[in-house]
């Protein structure tokens, strides 16, 4: 194994370690002091940083496309085996780059941030966990491999968004944002599945498996349905608003920066396949397209800083969708580069954003002037009114998927539950009571004591 | 046919029936006794296991001159899992729990459970199949009506379907009708005794429309118990030890059926989830619709499929039993049974008990990083070429049933504590040791999965020389 293929499995193996390293004493009844935490997520990502740029360096220096590190399989059974191997080539090495940059630089500011918090500990476990997966997606060399990191990266996000865990809408949104991930992790792991099926592995360490154009299409279809429900493109971006109840180093890293981009970086791996299909090509033109412009209304309505910057974020992200359907490879990178490192600035300047005004309206003596006319003044106004009322209720995207998703399936679990009846004189069964119990509960709702 | 070096599994199922006869005799010792007997059964199993490692493809007898009892690499993993799962949950329930009647008759379901693993003899492995189920039907585990006659079906069916065998064996001129290993390729008893054989399978796992008694077990029986009983994954045993060698090519043929029931099951159950709010239902829905994916695996007929329903048992059984001991735990710490209408936020209480929670209902919904990863990723590989249905579907339920679950433990854990609660403690040293052990072993197996995989391979290709 070359250094620069032990640096590369440094880079991805080192947060893991660090997360199943902290999670297991704590576990076991230890919890780490903050300083410590804090010098060792310093420590950790400079590390991987100077890493990432050997890495990049060695890879120009050599005229090399790409480092691979092939770590065996992971298991095997008769013909199928699960290999592990990671890729460093021109399209991960900058998003390497970017996660290890930008997690260094939240580690770094939420010492500050969530000093004294009660959950500081829990955030930065979770911020490791968070890093190793979008390592993971970033230098897998199978989308089979990437299915791992995905994962983790949304267990992760969901569980951050709850962070204060007290509160009620926190965890509701969690909630939301995990029905959203699960569902379209459907279209990853079908995808995966589809690509052995069709062309009999899904590695693209030596190139993206070969599929004639209709097996294309589908995979390349449900390639896009996990990357709009990742990215929060449209008819899944209900899902961001929710997302923003989290600590604001998390909203900034997850989704100004790195998880809300890993859907685009999945297009952008597997663009060879979208572009053998232009029914694959054309729904991610029109599904970047439409989430641009639903970001773009809907983020003019928001009344609080996050939101209004995370739809600000879709906007973009929906452009940058159109380039990856068009086959533009450079700019999308750059774009999600650009973009990424903007968006953190934002969503870390937010809160003491408002602030700032307030000191430059008392500099500058009174209120500032109005920033100029819009555009959308053009309109008439019935049309404004009513894309000012759709772009409040957020394009009625969630009511659509409440109407259209949820309330039927619950209909359907209701009706089977009432099968399910059939025989029992009652649905409410005798429960092992427990004697002379400290009851302090049992006078609140949803008290079910048999 | 080598020998074990000793008679070990007449030993591991010895063990646990003397403790047994010692709990149901003396109360305060009852836990004492539950930990010595399913301590010894873990001992015996694990030299079982070393012992058909080291002779690979091998079915060894025990060295005495009945014959009743043999291991071999299907059985002798069941073996050791099923007496940790046992010597886990003496060990961390609550003292309300570790009764007389209940330890001993815990110990009764371990030492029949073994039997039925261990059984060379038809008669031996019907009876170990009714006498794990008697503490459910008449004992002291009893429930609603459902879970009675679900049992004595399968009971019944089981009895009758081996009463055909044997006889269709002895018309053959078989000097051994009884014995399992005589059976292979015969199709003795006909379609008759593969219907009910099939009946059996079908009750005893919870296979839709027969699926609603393990739903009503867990919620008006005694949780641990249940749990174990549910774990035992003796249809399955069934399915891969006397079905599949007596009728392979029969079983070849209705598979499909089975299968797409199994698949019906696992869809059924994790919609029913979705909408149900009491905790010990859903998490019954949740065991029955993962344990249905098994059966899936165990059908389709090739080795990475069957091995994955291998490693899946394996995952079903640990994480389940995680899930329902801090249920479990919780129930006995607040003084009641939970539902999930209200977020109750009890991880301000219990935070290591909530991770516990989560980590073992992650692994069984297959979250990169466990175990449960690994074997669903084997399922539906597996199932590629015989039930391409299964990989597109299994996903879907298994998307359910990740929703479910997050959705219990944030309704349970998260939001706001209501009122002030004194003295609840967190997770006992006990508990907390049995708990870690489990998260432990999810997570290093699964990121380090090949020697299990390994170990059920195995099997698994012993299995499917069949066909």
């Amino acid at each position: 194994m070359t250094i620069s293929q032990m640096l590369l499995l440094a880079v991805v193996g080192a947060p893991g370690a660090v997360f199943a390293l902290f999670s297991l004493l704590w576990l076991l009844g230890w919890t780490p002091p903050e300083r410590l935490l804090t010098r060792v997520t310093s420590v950790v990502y400079l590390l991987a940083t100077a890493a990432v740029g050997w890495l990049a360096w060695s890879l120009h220096a050599s005229g090399q496309t790409a480092i691979a590190v092939s770590l065996g399989d992971w298991f095997v059974v008769h013909e199928y085996t699960f290999p592990l191997a990671l890729l460093a080539d021109h399209l991960s090495l900058p998003f390497l780059a970017l996660t290890v940059i930008l997690v260094g630089l939240i580690g770094h500011f939420s010492a500050t941030y969530l000093h004294r918090d009660p959950g500081f500990e829990r955030f930065y476990i979770l911020l490791h966990l968070f890093a190793f997966g979008a390592l993971v997606i970033f230098s897998a060399g199978s989308f089979d491999l990437v299915i791992v990191g995905w994962e983790m990266v949304g267990i992760t996000s969901v569980l951050l968004i709850s962070f204060f865990k007290t509160r009620q809408g926190p965890v509701q949104g969690a909630l939301h944002v995990f029905v959203v991930y699960r569902a379209c992790d459907i279209g990853i792991i079908t995808a995966a599945y589809l690509m052995h099926h069709f062309a009999h592995t899904s590695s693209f360490v030596d190139g993206m498996p070969h599929l004639t154009s209709g097996d294309a299409t589908i995979v390349g279809l449900f390639l896009l349905l996990s990357a709009a429900g990742k990215s929060a493109q449209v008819p899944f971006s209900g899902w961001l608003p929710n997302a923003m109840e989290g600590p604001t180093p998390s909203s900034a890293i997850f989704y100004g920066a790195i998880s809300i981009h890993a859907g685009a970086y999945l297009l952008l791996r597997s663009q060879s396949i979208l572009l053998e299909s232009t029914t694959a090509s054309v729904a991610v033109i029109i599904i970047g397209t439409l989430t641009a412009i639903h970001g773009t209304f809907v983020g003019r309505t928001c009344a609080d800083a996050k939101t209004s910057l995370a739809y600000a974020a879709l906007a973009q992200l929906g452009v940058v969708f159109v380039e990856i359907g068009l086959g533009l490879t450079w700019l999308p990178v750059l774009h999600i580069l650009g973009h990424a490192m903007v968006r953190t600035l934002q969503f870390l300047r937010a809160p003491s954003m408002l602030h700032d005004y307030h000191q430059v309206h008392a500099a500058a003596g009174g209120h500032l002037g109005k920033t100029g006319q819009h555009y959308d003044s053009y309109l008439p106004e019935p049309v404004r009114i009513w894309l000012y009322r759709m772009a409040m209720d957020r394009g009625h995207l969630d009511t659509i998927l409440e109407n259209g998703f949820i309330q039927p399936l619950l209909q359907l679990s209701k009706g089977l539950a009432r099968l399910d009846r059939i025989g029992l004189s009652s649905d409410k069964t005798t429960v092992d009571k427990p004697p002379n119990l400290p009851v302090v509960l049992r006078a609140e709702e949803g008290v079910s004591n048999g | 046919m080598a020998d074990l070096s000793f008679p070990l599994i007449t030993a591991a199922v010895g063990l646990p029936l003397i403790a047994a006869a010692v709990a149901f005799s003396n109360d305060s010792r009852a836990r004492l006794a539950g930990i010595i007997g399913a301590a010894g059964a873990t001992l015996c199993s694990a030299k079982i296991l070393l012992e058909v490692n080291a002779a690979p493809g091998l079915r060894l007898a025990e060295p005495w001159a009945f014959g009743l009892f043999t291991a071999d690499s299907l059985n002798a993993t069941f073996l050791l899992l099923y007496s940790l799962l046992t010597l886990g949950i003496v060990i961390l329930a609550p003292r309300r729990d570790t009764s007389a009647r209940i330890t001993g008759a815990t110990l009764l379901v371990l030492a029949a459970t073994l039997s039925a693993y261990g059984a060379d003899n038809l008669i031996v492995l019907g009876a170990a199949w009714v006498l794990s189920a008697v503490p459910f039907i008449v004992g002291p585990f009893t429930g609603t009506w459902r879970p009675r006659a679900g049992l004595a079906a399968s009971c019944l069916a089981l009895v009758a379907a081996i009463g055909i065998i044997a006889q269709s064996a002895q018309t053959a001129g078989d000097l051994e009708p009884f014995s399992l290993s005589s059976l292979q390729g015969h199709n003795y008893g006909g379609s008759a005794a593969f219907a009910l054989l099939l009946i059996a399978i079908v009750f005893r796992k919870g296979i839709f429309p027969a699926h609603a008694w393990i739903e009503d077990a867990a919620e008006a029986g005694p949780v641990l118990p249940v749990c174990l009983f549910i774990n035992g994954h003796l249809g399955g045993f069934l399915l891969a030890r006397v079905v599949i060698p007596d009728f392979p090519l029969v079983s070849l043929g209705a598979f499909p059926i089975l299968s797409d029931l199994a698949l019906l099951t696992a869809l059924y159950a994790a919609i029913r989830a979705v909408a149900e709010t009491r905790a010990r239902r859903i998490l019954a829905l949740l065991v029955l619709s993962q344990s249905a994916c098994i059966l899936a695996g165990l059908e389709s007929a090739t080795q990475e499929g069957i091995t994955g329903a291998l490693v899946h048992i394996i995952v079903v059984s640990v994480a389940t039993t995680g899930l329902f001991s801090v249920l479990r735990l919780m129930e006995v710490r607040f003084g009641r049974t939970f539902t999930a209408d209200h977020y109750l936020g009890l991880g301000e209480y219990t935070p290591r008990l909530a991770v516990f929670f989560v980590v073992c209902g992650l692994a069984l919904v297959g979250l990169p990083g466990t175990l449960g990863f690994c074997s669903e990723d084997l399922l539906i590989h597996g199932t590629l070429s015989s039930h391409p249905q299964i990989g597109l579907l299994l996903p879907v339920a298994t998307a359910m049933n990740a929703v479910s679950l997050f959705r219990l433990f944030s309704k349970l854990f998260l939001g706001k504590p209501r009122g002030s609660i004194q003295g609840i403690t967190d997770a006992l040293p006990r508990e907390r040791w049995v708990l870690a052990s489990i998260v432990v072993f999810i997570v290093a197996a699964g990121l380090m999965p090949s020697q299990i995989v390994t170990l059920r391979t195995n099997a698994a290709q012993a299995i499917s020389r069949l066909w």
